[in-house]
């Protein structure tokens, strides 16, 4: 049942930043919002179906997108591996630290991403490009993440009790 | 007691008397009804409030319904506002789609590209309404894209702002020619101008057709800005395009 709520969750997620968020684009750049729902699905979910998730909603990232199809596929499941070998080393129960976990994984992301693009061939942004759209949308992701929170985490409390 | 009474009844039998006169003496009619105003307006305002009062609950379920009411015509007014841009916009695009030299399909916008990365977006006709990968994407005001997947119900398209995307172009005024791409922002850049190219800010900016993908002539956008590329061999060009990108909802894709 949690773990359905979460596929639901991150399919909502997947169709929120494909619609309705451009309307809430800030210096022209959206959060991030399957980046914070795999996070989460790394804190509240074992390696098996954290990975599962990660693998699913890189799939839905990639089949929406325009890079290359298995950027995101790779990716997020390693971000879902490194957030729980984290949370077994340093707890990660404050909003404070995840806020932070998502910034410094935002930003990795975003440089593995266009070292992939560019690796492959393609366009390479210019500096400026790329700074304004790693740094705002890391910052932007970390942001929501509080409000994000918010939503799945009494959900996933009703469905546990 | 009595006297106040028999007082009274004199006072209001005389102004009963000039009420009664001033319907018969017509003169008489502006001076009763101008002093008489002022107990008038008194008398109906306790009557107001008295019936406030009285009414009060009678009043708290109309008022309570009425605001129901407003909140959903305002709803429905918005909607038919929504309703008649929709109908405008869509008339432009008949019109242009009649008037066009090109065979287009017309579709609508149904999905973004998620990341920021990357701006594109999704319509929702494919490849079974005849779009192919390639095709160019116009609307009524000039050049929005190129498709670069189809699938059988829908098809993504590049939008000229993104990075990836680059078509040859020309100043319209004096034919000379260069490369738009996209900068992921809301402008274009037009590179590889000679320094001595012959191009100004407000010049209009189209396809020149070199490109073999788009025809010649499409608008894509005016210049805002001109300045000199870091080595100095060359000049580029800041466009602002004349589709307006970021809120596009309907397209026409050429088919060749």
């Amino acid at each position: 049942m949690k773990k359905g709520i979460f596929f639901i969750f991150i399919l909502i997620s997947g169709l929120l930043e494909a619609t309705l968020l451009d309307s809430f684009k800030v210096f022209g750049v959206k959060p991030n919002l399957l980046l914070i729902s795999i996070s989460l699905a790394g804190l509240y979910f074992d390696l098996k179906w954290a990975f599962v998730l990660g693998i699913f909603a890189g799939i839905l990232k990639d089949s929406l997108g325009a890079n290359s199809f298995g950027i995101n596929v790779l990716l997020f499941p390693l971000w879902v591996f490194l957030i729980i070998e984290l949370s077994k080393k340093i707890p990660i129960d404050h909003n404070l630290i995840r806020m932070i976990l998502i910034f410094i994984i935002g930003i990795f992301n975003s440089i593995i991403t266009r070292l992939i693009f560019f690796v492959s061939g393609g366009f390479v942004t210019s500096l400026a490009i790329f700074l304004r759209v790693t740094f705002l949308e890391s910052l932007y992701t970390a942001a929501i993440l509080p409000l994000m929170l918010k939503v799945i985490k009494p959900t996933i409390y009703s469905v546990n009790q | 007691m009595f006297k106040f009474k028999k007082k009274s009844l004199i006072y209001v039998a005389v102004v009963c008397l000039l009420i009664f006169l001033s319907s018969l003496i017509p003169f008489l009619r502006t001076p009763v009804l101008n002093t008489l105003k002022y107990p008038f307006v008194l008398l109906t305002l306790i009557k107001r409030e008295v019936r406030g009062i009285i009414f009060y609950h009678r009043n708290f379920v109309q008022n309570e319904r009425l605001k129901k009411e407003i909140d959903f015509l305002r709803q429905k007014l918005n909607t038919m506002g929504e309703a008649l841009l929709e109908n405008t916009r869509l008339k432009e695009t008949l019109t242009f789609k009649q008037e066009s030299p090109y065979k287009v399909i017309a579709a609508r916008v149904i999905g973004r590209s998620p990341d920021n990365w990357s701006s594109l977006v999704i319509i929702d006709k494919g490849r079974y309404n005849g779009i192919k990968t390639g095709m160019v994407t116009i609307n009524y005001l000039g050049l929005v894209g190129r498709v670069i997947e189809t699938t059988e119900s829908t098809s993504e398209i590049m939008l000229i702002n993104d990075p990836n995307f680059a078509v040859s172009a020309m100043v319209k005024r004096s034919r000379q020619e260069g490369l738009v791409a996209g900068t992921l922002g809301s402008s274009l850049i037009m590179r590889y101008l000679p320094r001595e190219a012959d191009i100004e800010a407000s010049d209009t900016i189209i396809t020149s057709g070199l490109t073999d993908l788009y025809p010649k002539g499409l608008l894509i956008g005016t210049v805002v800005d001109i300045g000199e590329e870091l080595s100095g061999l060359a000049r580029y060009a800041i466009i602002k395009p004349v589709v307006e990108l970021s809120n596009i909802e309907e397209v026409l894709v050429i088919a060749r």
